[in-house]
């Protein structure tokens, strides 16, 4: 494969920076941050969600395989469920809150994001974060009895800015090879 | 051994499955252990598969393991730089000889009790042979995994178990003529843009697999959301009438499928009103996946039939019979230029009411590597798991197979009665059969006379 792009966009857990501690006001202000993220995606606000990606946005979900225990650290695939830039994303968004034919979601899951496990760290940019956190997702649609689930590493970059912070990357790290649900009409 | 060959059973079965007089199929074919069981026979085992692409495994040793119906498959190119494909099973006690589903090795051996295999699939040994590990009944050559024909086209791999069957080209057919202007049109060909997707869809693998042929109808409403915001044409209020792309040329032969769009709809789409002459559209605006430095090598590689073919109306989506989904399609680029996806989709059953929905990325190797990366970005936004189009096909598979586990939904039948009728454009090339005009059923109906001959095969 001569395409070697790298789809993991954060810096590698020896390379970090300061960890910025629990409970601390940019830790806590980051936190807030990621519940009222998973807040509005879980009620279907896209449009306001929206507001939090920045226009610089790269949103990878790549592809994970199974190797042999020597190559833990290289499961994760140049392809990718998501590959998505700002524009791409306002597509998405638009398809699912302005039309009425987005089949996928209509009627909708019924998705819990639960967020836990976040790291912070500082960046070389003075008002950008490097933010790691463990997401387990719940989705119920119609009458099912039971779940499709999903649990996945993010690891973000955050920038402040006057209008608060911005997901500037995100890439998911998912737990699953071959995935459970049927389509990733949600956002993660 | 079954003391009562499922298939007997099941032949008179299939002619009250599938009407051929009206053309309808019995809803109960989404639903039915005994009917999934001899596919797996009757389909998965004879039918020529594609498990993937040989730039996946560029090197001596590399495999990928793959799925043919629900038997796992090695598939790695051995030392004589040939691609091999091996059940993974280990011939001792039924282990999985590989256990990660990708890599490098030029040994692949059991953990269970150390059975040793090359990458073509032949058996080196056992431990401590001098103690008869694997005894003397059999000899090193009968202990090999039990290996699948191959055979290889524009890269794709190809296998089956039934070694004595068709070849691949004549499994294809009439339709290779036309599957050679997607995937064997250049000097070097296509690559894999990375490993595949796969994910898990609860409904019945023909589904998936009767829609891949050619199911046009079904754009105008399922993907009615991207019609609204403009990515297929045509204006949102006269949708049914207008929507361009829907008006084309449907081909299909030994149960494969692949729908043309002519160039100047295309075109029209992409800039406008023009009177360019066929050949002037082919230079200025190549069939999906073709960037204008690759257009010497199509034309060098491409007969004269088939680049006539491509300047009139290039193939852009399908399928292939049993069981993958095709799309080479125009898709706007985030740099704001109008490129290509190219995507293939395999669909592997798990069971009645499930399969694995496995996708590829391409690119032709000439591709510039920034191009290819935008390739496979406008792919992910459009297809695939995350996909804006077929999102929506991955929700309506499992309701239809929801409707075939009701005692009186599985009496009711899928229709397939929107006839066209076989259709020659007079310039058209006299290969497959062909319809022209507003997409209709005869190509998927097509693909369940296929299902039915090979489910009431003999051998």
């Amino acid at each position: 494969m001569t395409v070697t792009t790298a789809t993991i966009n954060y810096t590698r857990e020896d390379q970090r920076r300061d960890e910025i501690s629990y409970g601390s006001p940019v830790y806590n202000s980051i936190m807030t941050f990621l519940i009222k993220e998973a807040r509005l995606l879980d009620h279907r606000d896209l449009k306001a969600w929206g507001e939090m990606l920045a226009e610089d946005l790269e949103y990878k979900c790549p592809v994970r395989m199974t190797r042999r225990v020597q190559q833990f650290d290289e499961e994760f695939g140049t392809m990718g469920h998501f590959d998505d830039d700002h524009d791409s994303m306002m597509v998405r968004i638009v398809r699912l809150t302005t039309t009425n034919n987005a089949w996928s979601e209509d009627p909708a899951s019924r998705v819990r994001r639960f967020i836990t496990n976040v790291s912070v760290w500082e960046t070389d940019e003075p008002d950008e974060y490097e933010v790691s956190s463990y997401l387990f997702l719940t989705r119920n649609r119609a009458e099912a009895k039971d779940y499709k689930q999903l649990s996945a590493e993010r690891n973000d970059r955050l920038r402040m800015t006057k209008d608060g912070f911005k997901i500037v990357k995100r890439s998911i790290l998912l737990d699953q090879v071959v995935l459970g649900m049927p389509n990733l009409a949600i956002f993660l | 051994m079954r003391l009562n060959p499922r298939k007997d059973f099941m032949a008179d079965a299939m002619s009250r499955l599938i009407d051929t007089e009206n053309r309808e199929v019995s809803v109960a074919a989404l639903n039915d252990p005994d009917l999934y069981e001899l596919e797996l026979e009757q389909i998965f085992a004879k039918a020529w598969l594609m498990i993937g692409h040989e730039t996946e495994i560029p090197n001596v040793g590399d495999y990928v393991v793959r799925l043919m119906g629900e038997d796992q498959v090695i598939v790695s190119r051995a030392a004589d730089s040939e691609v091999h494909v091996s059940l993974n099973v280990c011939p001792h006690r039924a282990m999985h000889v590989c256990l990660a589903d990708s890599g490098n090795a030029r040994v692949h051996k059991c953990i269970y009790h150390g059975w040793a295999f090359r990458p073509d699939g032949s058996f080196i040994g056992a431990p401590v042979e001098k103690e008869q590990m694997h005894g003397n009944i059999k000899t090193k050559e009968q202990l090999g995994l039990k290996k699948a024909r191959v055979e290889l086209f524009g890269g794709l791999i190809f296998a089956t178990w039934n070694h004595e069957g068709p070849s691949l080209d004549e499994w294809l057919g009439d339709m290779k003529f036309y599957y050679e202007m997607l995937f064997d049109r250049t000097e070097n060909g296509l690559e894999v843009l990375g490993p595949p997707q796969r994910l898990t869809i609860d409904a019945n693998w023909k589904t998936a697999g009767e829609q891949s042929a050619c199911d046009g109808f079904h754009t105008l409403t399922l993907h009615g959301s991207v019609i609204d915001i403009g990515a297929m044409g045509g204006e949102s209020d006269t949708e049914h009438e207008s929507a361009p792309a829907m008006y084309g040329i449907n081909l299909s032969g030994n149960g494969h499928s692949l729908r043309c769009i002519p160039a100047d709809t295309s075109w029209s789409l992409a800039h406008g009103k023009g009177d360019l002459t066929p050949d002037e559209r082919l230079e200025a605006f190549p069939p999906p996946g073709i960037t204008k430095e690759l257009l010497p090598e199509l034309k060098k590689k491409m007969s004269a039939e088939q680049l006539h073919v491509l300047a009139k109306a290039p193939p852009v989506v399908g399928g292939m019979f049993p069981n993958m989904n095709i799309l080479f399609i125009y898709s706007p680029l985030r740099d704001g230029t109008l490129g290509s996806a190219l995507v293939l989709h395999t669909i592997m059953p798990k069971g009645p009411h499930q399969f694995e929905w496995t996708t590829y990325y391409f690119a032709e190797k000439g591709t510039p590597e920034n191009v290819k990366v935008m390739m496979r970005a406008a792919a992910t936004h459009g297809t695939g798991t995350s996909g804006i189009i077929e999102q929506d096909d991955s929700d309506t598979w499992p309701h239809m197979t929801e409707s075939a586990k009701g005692v009186i939904g599985r009496t009711e039948t899928l229709k397939y009665q929107a006839i066209l009728g076989e259709n020659r454009p007079a310039d058209w090339p006299d290969k497959a059969k062909v319809y022209e005009g507003f997409g209709k059923d005869d190509a998927q109906w097509e693909w369940w006379l296929a299902y039915n001959r090979l489910m009431t095969a003999d051998s």
